[in-house]
Formats: structure tokens, C-alpha cells, sequence
């Protein structure tokens, strides 16, 4: 609480209108959760992410790449974790970690742009203008405001677009800033232009965005110091836990594991336990470093990939793009164990390819309604299965 | 997005009665103005708006003399470049040793190679010792970075080309393609396949589509990177098939699956050696195959050609072609138009971009200033407005490139860089006003990225430790974490500890190979005399110097009240309004205002 004061005061020094910056409390607890969208992009194999040993079909399909059992980190006696997700293991020996199996829909798309923008729009097929995400704050504040989304990384994702919002968008928080040089007028002093250029207009709009938030993301990043270890290459989760701990109200994140890295094609085993050990290390330090600052009960994260790999291993020590997929959610307000059903590794469909058992946007759903609290259906345009996470079943 | 205020005055050939009844019918749809501007409609701000879309801006003086031509010649001079061509070859690094060709996609394959045959990348295994396999990894790392640090020497000597071109449509394109056909040197891990590729572009992005189409399909870079080397006729890889019909020819939803799987047929046994094609005959599958509804035993280049045919193809290209040359916001129902345009100009890409420049609804008011710069794009308009003859050295363009989103020879996938609005977020915006400041007032604490390994900041202070005589264990071991074991990230509980090598060690061994033998790119920063340019063109008062700079750098015109604002922020700074009489302390007030100035986010807009 000392830190939030101190933030107040300061940026009510520096003369800031930052209101709805600071309003997590005034919002209802409601409005304290966060739920943090993690994308492993690229298409993560699940099967060698959570590996069914127990099923032989596993291993006649995956002669070479097959994780022997021995090999694995010990899960249950089904299954077992890819050897480099030792923080995914800690988490689920804590109660943690709610996997999801199956996850998929119909008439899969086996394109990455294609797949990613119905994970990203929830609208397979379709598609939408706006993310799922997006649709998500709109659903929670009628009114335009600027600290519903945070997305971390290069470009802007689709996940997060909104109707209303204008989402905060952000790599490196240390270089979020316009540097001065001696001037008197401040560029942001310039008046604001009604313009039928479109473009005119919409750069009119995100500078004006980037005006009010850029001071409040520093100082948030330069106040953030932690002993926890995250790894090697821990995403953009350090930044979250960063913005959470400085007190803003922001209920939805985005980040991603980023460049399609998952897309392993070729000589995959080491690469694969190496990027699970990235992402799984990266999920296991926020979520203590959550309960260091005590926000552990706020905070959901969910782990989403474009699609799953294909059943049996390609010829290059690889495997290429695929279905139905394993999802994740983690945290301490998550009921750990196993949801949804392992899709037949017998009865493949659609060339050697999992049939989904879920849909992914119960995943979603449950997300949104079972923990955000907020209304599922006009979200996601139909109704969806609420997955008993988060509450008792 | 609709656009507005597109003028209607070509009706596609249609009888004009017929056009005129379907004008009336509610559903009807103008297509696109493609008729050619009338030679009274030409004007210096037409010229200015072609040399933005058609190359990387204009100076005033080009301004002045494009204005002078026809239409038509002025887009000609585009079209085949004016003058002699640059002559500047590429000035590479001698890095290349014999036996880095094929190099292994990782540390651990390279690593397993070597315990497998005794040897790897030209590097035999020590017989017994310490550290047997540490020569090796050494290697490893040495080509890494000197491969990266080359190309980014190429990305640096590109940079120079578009600046200083008398062709600039000719990299323009180049561009184009480079982020159509997207090749990143992460994975490629070779500048020479990465320099090839880029020649590609340049000598054939203006051509037929069909070539460049066969040639990138058969050049190194693009076989490696979409791992075409490991499509075999046992086991077909899709990924290569899949990628030409999605990406690069007919786009998603115009083929099956079952066409993916055929083609990736035709496409076995493609692979290189060294820097050519190289078919492997007994990996290539001569057998019957269905594709798009026809029955051959086709090649992969009959299979090219079979997409070419495809009315999807010629307006994929074409309707991309538009958006990034006239407008982003291109009407779906508009695509086919294009589609036709390309098809029926075979696939000249000249011809088809010649079509574009002269017509009517190129210079239409909806699409003139509607284009969001790329950073690229930013970055070299800014030095051809400023009149450098280099590229300068601070601050790095790869850097600041790659900060604003695109760092030459790193698309970000394979699918390329998204262009227009999502060039811009809240904090890609501040770092585009930084980028001026950089270049109006040099960064004294600049560390060159070429010398020093800023992106894995931590092999320096290994060598510190070494220096200091640490063991090699002691010295590599990861630091700045607390806890024990029961904390610590797995990536860095199991970071690499084999007995055999270190993988820490040759990554600060291979940067002090590379340092030796990669050339250092000179470092000197932009040379500016705003004062003198200013004084020269006659501006008497801040007025006058606020109109020119506006002129100069800004395609689409300032508000007045703006100008006010800029003008009393000029005249404050010089304690005066009189520029003559400031002329001895001018260049600091002048550099201030252009910062201020090219931050307006009008200044994004081409």
C-alpha cells in the first residue's frame, strides 16, 4: 500500500489526470481480478508437452521423438511433464495448474495466420474485427478508458482491439518515453486536429494515449525490483508483475512468446524442452513473485497456443502444424487437475490429426465468466461450457 | 475502411450506357480510377506525393525538377531509375571458412555431429583433454555472431542504396519483396545467402513475377528457411508447399489441404549446395500427382507455374502491391479489378506499377497522405530530407530500425511485416520522435553494437572473470539470482555444464573471433547544417523558416495554428524573429524546432 501512495502522490506532483489509473479498489473486487493471456506462438506440440506415457499409441506414433517416461517429470501416472517444465511441475505439486485437454474447434486451420487470428478473434472461421480480449473490456466498461489492456510486445496483437479502448501497447517500458531536449513546448502541446484522413485521425489518437500512460509504465518499471528467478527468457512477465505491483487496475494482459518459436518443423527435441523451460520458468517466477507482493489471489494466467502438432513425427526429428491442442490455466485462485478429455491418438481425423474434445472457447469462457466475473456469452457471440476452475464442481 | 472522396471517371471498358444504368442501380460499385492523369493535372505536389510512394522522398531540388516533366516522364523516371545505376558492390568481411556450409541448426546438433564423426564446421575433436569438443562450440558461436554481425553490414549497405540511388523504385521494391518473400538470417544463419537473396530483389522485383517467383523458390535462403532441405520423397515437409500457396502466390482459402500435400511432393529432394540449387534425385518424387484439379507427374516448378494460372494469384499479388504503394485501406471488392490489371500485364510488375503511378486515383486527395510511413521507410525519407550522402553511423539503423519494428534481414516471421496502423502503438510512437532527436543530437554515450555484445551483455563479464583467474566453471556460472535450487528456474539450473565443453565460454570466444574478422561499420553521425541550408533558401523569419521545414518534411500541409505555435517557439529561442541577424547561434534554436516539429504525428504520414 506504501508504494501506491507513494505513486499517487507523485503523480498528482507531476500534475497528471490519472484517475482511472488508481481506481483498482474504487472498482468493486470485481474489477481486481487479472487475467494474464500467455501465447506460445508457432503452434506448441502438446503432446510432448504434457506426455500421455501410459498410452502406447503415443510412442508408435512418436517412435524417435516419444519422451520415455523415465525421461519425463512425474505428473501421474498417465502422464508426465516435457522435461524442461520444471516450473509448470511446481506449480501443479501446489495446486496450481488446471490443464485443459483437447482444446480445438471445427475444420481446423492448419495456417498460422489463419489459426492465431480465430485464437485471437474467438471467431474461428468468421474471424471478427475485434479480439476476444478486446470484446472482453468492452463488456466491462461501456465508457472509453485507456488502462483496460496491456499488451506487451513489438506490434499490437488482435486479441486486444477494441471497439472502445484503445489498449496500452508497449515493449520496453525504460524506453517508453519521449525524450525532451531543452524545449519549452512539449510536442503533446500541439493542438489536436480533426482530420478526414483516417490515418491523420488515428495517429492523433495514439499519440494522445501514449501521452497519458507513458509516465505511469515507467514509473511502475523503475519501482520494480525482485529476487525472483524467471529464467532465462521469462516473456514479458517481469512488466506484468511490474504494472500489478504499481497499483494499476488494468484487469487484462497480453503477452507472448514471440516470432512463432514454437514452429518446430525440425530437430526438435532439444529446442522444444528448451522453450517449454523459457515459458514454464517465466509462468512459475511471476506467479511467486505475485505471492512476494501479495497479489497471488488477483492474478489467472492463461497459456494458449494456434494449434497443436500433428500425431506422428515427421521424418526431420519434427513435427508440422496440427489440432487439438493442451491449454493451461495457472494461479493460485485456480483449482488444479486435469480438465477435459485426451483426444484419441487411434482415431485421427483429417490427415493424423487429433479430434478436439473441447471447444477452446470454454477455456475462454471459464476466463471470463468463472473468473473475471464478467458475462461469457456476449463475448464469445454463443454460449460456452464454464469449466469448473474456479469454483467448486 | 472505406475510402473517401475517390474520384470515378474510368468505367473498365463496360459501354458507357451500360455503366450508366448500373450506376443507377443501388448495388453498383465504382472500381478504381486507373485511367491516366492529364498531363494539366501534374504538379509539384504530385511529384512530391510519387516520390514518397515510389521511393523514399524527394529533396526540394528533385521536387523542382520532377515538376518540370510530364506525368508520364516522371513516373518513367521511376519506373527505369535515372541515370547510371549505383555501382557500389557490397564490401564484405573475409569470415567464411570451408566446412561452416551446411551449418547445423543448433548448438546440440552441431555438438552431436561432432561426437558422431569426430568432427563439425571444419573443427576436428581434441583426442582426449580437457574439454574436447570445446574447439567446436567455439566455432559455433564464432559464425553466429560474424553472420549476424555481416548482415547487419548488409542491412547497413542497403540502407545506403535506397538513400543514395538513382533508382529508388528499384528499393522500394526490393522492400517489398523482402517483406513478401520473408527470409530472416536467424534461421538462415548465412549473410552470403542473405546478400543473394537480396540481389534477387533487386535485379528482378521489377521484372515478371513468374521468375522471381522460381528464383527465390530456388535459392538457398528461402530453402533453408522454410526447411526445404528435409522434404523428402518418404516423408514430404509441407511447410515450403505451404508457404508459396498461403504467402507468396494465391493466399489462404484457395486451395485444400490435399493440394498442400501434393505440391510439398513436387517439391522434394529441393535442396542447396552452398549458394545454389541443388536437386537430390532420389529424394524427389516423380510420381503422379493431383494439384488444384489437374493430373501430372509434376515438378515443383510446373506446380509454380500451375499457381500462376490461378486468377487467385494475380490478385493477391496485385491487391498487395496496392496497399503498399497507394493505400492500406484497399476495398476487398477492388482486389479483383487489380487481379485482372496484373494478369492481363502478364505479371509485369514494371508495367503494373506504371498503371498505378499515372492514374487518377494514385493522386486521388483519399490516398495522397494516407500512408503510414515504415520505419524503414521513416528513417531514410528523414536523411534524404536532411540532404546526407550517408547513412549515418549514430545512430545504428539496425538498432533503431529494429526498435521501431524492422530490422532489415529479420522480418518477424514468415509471413513478413504487417504494414500501416500497426507500425504504431502508444510506445512505437515516442520511439520515432526519439529516432529524430538521435539524429539531430548524437548520443555521446553510444556503444556501437558491432564492438561490444550488447544483446548478451553477460559473456563480458565472464571474460572479466576469467581475467580475474577464475576456473572456467566458476566463471560461467549464472549470477544475479538468489535462492537455492528450490527457486531456481530450470534454464538456469540446467544451463549448459557439460564436461566436453561450455557453452558460456564459446559464446565470449566466438565474439572475439568475430570481432577480428568482421569490418567495423564507420560511426559518424549525421553532418547537418540547418543554419546555413536555411539562410540559403532566403528565410528571413521564424515564419519563413517554419514554412520551409514544413514544406521540406511534410506531405500533408500543418494547421495554422500549429504553425503559429512554432513559429513563437523559434522566435522565443532565438530572442528574436529575424533569422539573418541570428545567424551566428542559429543552429541550435532550428535543430530544437525540427524535433519539435517532425514529433508531430502528421510527420508519420506519406
Amino acid at each position: 500500500m506504501k508504494r501506491r501512495q507513494f505513486l499517487a502522490a507523485a503523480s498528482a506532483a507531476a500534475g497528471m489526470v490519472q484517475m482511472p489509473w488508481l481506481s483498482a479498489a474504487a472498482r468493486g473486487d470485481a474489477a481486481d481480478k487479472i487475467l494474464v493471456a500467455v501465447e506460445l506462438s508457432g503452434g506448441n506440440d502438446g503432446l510432448n508437452t504434457i506426455v500421455p506415457f501410459a498410452d502406447d499409441a503415443y510412442y508408435q506414433r512418436r517412435p524417435t521423438l516419444g519422451i520415455k517416461r523415465t525421461a519425463t517429470l512425474e505428473l501421474d501416472d498417465f502422464y508426465g511433464f516435457n522435461p524442461g517444465m520444471l516450473g509448470l511441475q511446481r506449480l501443479w505439486q501446489s495446486g496450481d495448474l488446471a490443464i485443459v485437454h483437447g482444446c480445438g474447434y471445427e475444420r481446423p486451420s492448419y495456417s498460422h495466420f489463419n489459426a492465431m487470428a480465430y485464437w485471437h478473434t474467438g471467431v474461428p472461421h468468421r474471424g471478427d474485427e475485434f479480439g476476444w480480449m478486446g470484446r472482453v473490456a468492452d463488456q466491462i466498461a461501456h465508457r472509453r478508458q485507456d488502462d483496460l489492456l496491456i499488451n506487451i510486445g513489438s506490434q499490437q496483437s488482435l486479441a486486444v482491439k477494441s471497439a472502445r479502448h484503445t489498449p496500452l501497447v508497449f515493449d520496453d517500458p525504460q524506453r517508453f518515453q519521449r525524450d525532451r531536449w531543452m524545449s519549452d513546448i512539449p510536442a503533446d502541446a500541439i493542438t489536436s486536429v480533426t482530420s478526414k484522413n483516417d490515418a491523420r485521425a488515428f495517429l492523433r489518437a495514439v499519440n494522445q494515449s501514449a501521452q497519458i500512460s507513458s509516465q505511469r509504465i515507467r514509473q511502475a518499471w523503475e519501482a520494480y525490483q525482485s529476487p525472483i528467478d524467471y529464467g532465462i527468457a521469462p516473456m514479458d512477465l517481469p512488466k506484468v508483475a511490474a504494472c500489478i505491483d504499481a497499483g494499476l487496475s488494468t484487469p487484462l494482459y497480453h503477452v507472448s512468446f514471440r516470432n512463432n518459436a514454437f514452429d518446430t518443423h525440425v530437430q526438435q527435441p532439444a529446442l522444444h524442452r528448451r522453450l517449454l523451460s523459457y515459458a514454464c520458468d517465466g509462468i512459475h517466477g511471476f506467479i511467486q513473485d505475485l505471492e512476494r507482493m501479495g497479489h497471488a489471489d488477483r492474478v489467472v494466467v492463461m497459456v494458449y497456443s494456434e494449434f497443436g502438432r500433428r500425431v506422428p513425427e515427421n521424418a526431420n526429428l519434427g513435427t508440422d502444424h496440427g489440432s487439438a491442442n493442451v491449454m493451461f490455466l495457472a494461479g493460485r485462485p485456480v483449482r488444479g487437475g486435469h480438465y477435459g478429455r485426451q483426444p484419441s491418438l487411434t482415431d485421427l481425423v483429417d490427415g493424423d490429426n487429433m479430434a478436439y474434445t473441447l471447444d477452446f472457447r470454454s477455456v475462454y469462457a471459464t476466463a471470463i465468466q468463472g473468473w473475471l466475473g464478467v458475462a461469457a456469452s456476449p463475448v464469445l457471440k454463443q454460449p460456452f461450457e464454464i469449466l469448473p476452475i474456479f469454483s467448486a464442481a | 475502411m472505406m475510402l473517401s472522396g475517390r474520384a470515378v471517371k474510368s468505367f473498365g471498358g463496360y459501354p458507357r450506357g451500360l455503366v450508366f444504368a448500373s450506376m443507377l442501380s443501388f448495388s453498383a460499385h465504382a472500381e478504381l480510377d486507373l485511367s491516366p492523369l492529364q498531363d494539366a493535372d501534374w504538379s509539384r505536389s504530385n511529384a512530391a506525393h510519387l516520390a514518397s510512394r515510389a521511393g523514399f522522398g524527394a529533396t526540394q531540388e528533385e521536387l523542382d525538377s520532377l515538376a518540370l516533366l510530364s506525368a508520364q516522364d516522371a513516373v518513367e523516371q521511376f519506373i527505369v531509375g535515372k541515370g547510371q545505376p549505383l555501382a557500389v558492390e557490397f564490401d564484405a568481411s573475409d569470415i567464411f571458412d570451408v566446412g561452416l556450409d551446411p551449418f547445423p541448426p543448433s548448438r546440440p546438433a552441431t555438438t552431436t555431429l561432432a561426437r558422431r564423426q569426430g568432427h563439425a564446421l571444419g573443427v576436428s575433436v581434441k583426442p582426449a583433454g580437457n574439454r574436447p569438443l570445446q574447439p567446436v562450440v567455439n566455432k559455433f558461436f564464432y559464425w553466429l555472431r560474424a553472420s549476424r554481425l555481416e548482415t547487419d553490414r548488409v542491412a547497413y549497405w542497403w540502407a545506403n542504396r535506397m538513400l543514395s540511388t538513382p533508382h529508388p523504385l528499384q528499393e522500394k521494391i526490393a522492400l517489398f519483396w523482402h517483406g513478401h518473400f520473408a527470409t530472416n538470417e536467424d534461421k538462415v544463419r548465412d549473410y552470403r545467402k542473405m546478400l543473394q537473396q537480396l540481389a534477387l530483389f533487386h535485379d528482378l522485383g521489377l521484372g515478371r513475377f513468374r521468375e522471381l517467383m522460381v528464383a527465390v523458390a530456388t535459392d538457398p535462403a528461402m530453402l533453408v528457411f522454410l526447411d526445404a532441405g528435409v522434404n523428402v520423397k518418404d516423408s514430404p515437409n509441407e511447410n515450403f508447399a505451404r508457404e508459396i500457396m498461403e504467402l507468396f502466390t494465391m493466399g489462404v482459402g484457395h486451395y485444400g489441404e490435399k493440394d498442400v500435400q501434393e505440391a510439398a511432393r513436387a517439391f522434394t529432394g529441393w535442396n542447396y549446395r552452398g549458394l545454389d540449387f541443388h536437386l537430390v534425385e532420389q529424394e524427389h518424387d516423380r510420381q503422379m500427382k493431383t494439384f488444384l484439379g489437374r493430373r501430372g507427374n509434376f515438378d515443383g516448378v510446373e506446380i509454380i507455374d500451375l499457381i500462376m494460372d490461378q486468377p487467385s494469384t494475380a490478385q493477391y499479388i496485385g491487391a498487395k502491391l496496392y496497399r503498399y504503394f497507394v493505400n492500406q485501406d484497399l476495398r476487398a471488392e477492388d482486389e479483383a479489378q487489380l487481379g485482372r490489371l496484373l494478369s492481363d500485364l502478364e505479371f509485369d510488375i514494371a508495367a503494373f506499377l506504371r498503371t498505378l503511378f499515372l492514374s487518377n486515383d494514385f493522386y486521388d486527395s483519399g490516398n495522397r497522405g494516407s500512408h503510414i510511413k515504415s520505419p524503414v521507410e521513416l528513417m531514410v525519407s528523414t536523411y534524404r530530407f536532411l540532404g546526407l550522402s550517408e547513412v549515418p553511423g549514430v545512430p545504428d539503423f539496425n538498432v533503431v530500425s529494429g526498435a521501431l519494428g524492422q530490422r532489415l534481414m529479420h522480418p518477424p516471421t514468415v509471413a513478413g511485416w504487417s504494414q500501416g496502423r500497426s507500425w504504431i502503438t502508444p510506445s512505437l510512437m515516442f520511439e520515432r520522435n526519439n529516432f529524430i532527436l538521435e539524429v539531430l543530437y548524437p548520443d555521446i554515450g553510444f556503444v556501437p553494437p558491432d564492438r561490444y555484445p550488447s544483446y548478451t551483455a553477460e559473456i563480458v563479464n565472464v571474460q572479466d572473470r576469467l581475467r580475474q583467474g577464475m576456473s572456467i566453471s566458476a566463471a560461467t556460472r549464472p549470477t544475479g539470482i538468489s535462492g537455492g535450487e528450490q527457486t531456481m528456474a530450470a534454464s538456469n539450473l540446467m544451463a549448459d555444464r557439460d564436461e566436453d565443453f561450455n557453452t558460456r565460454l564459446g559464446s565470449m570466444r566466438g565474439w572475439q573471433m568475430a570481432l577480428e574478422r568482421v569490418k567495423p561499420t564507420p560511426r559518424r553521425p549525421a553532418a547537418i547544417n540547418l543554419s546555413a541550408w536555411v539562410l540559403d533558401a532566403g528565410c528571413l523569419t521564424s515564419r519563413d523558416a517554419v514554412n520551409l521545414l514544413a514544406k521540406t518534411f511534410f506531405l500533408v500541409p500543418l494547421q495554422a495554428s500549429d504553425k503559429q505555435r512554432l513559429t513563437a517557439f523559434l522566435s522565443k529561442e532565438l530572442g528574436g524573429n529575424t533569422l539573418p541577424e541570428a545567424a551566428t547561434y542559429l543552429e541550435d534554436p532550428l535543430r530544437k524546432l525540427l524535433h519539435v516539429m517532425l514529433s508531430l504525428p502528421e510527420y508519420q504520414l506519406g
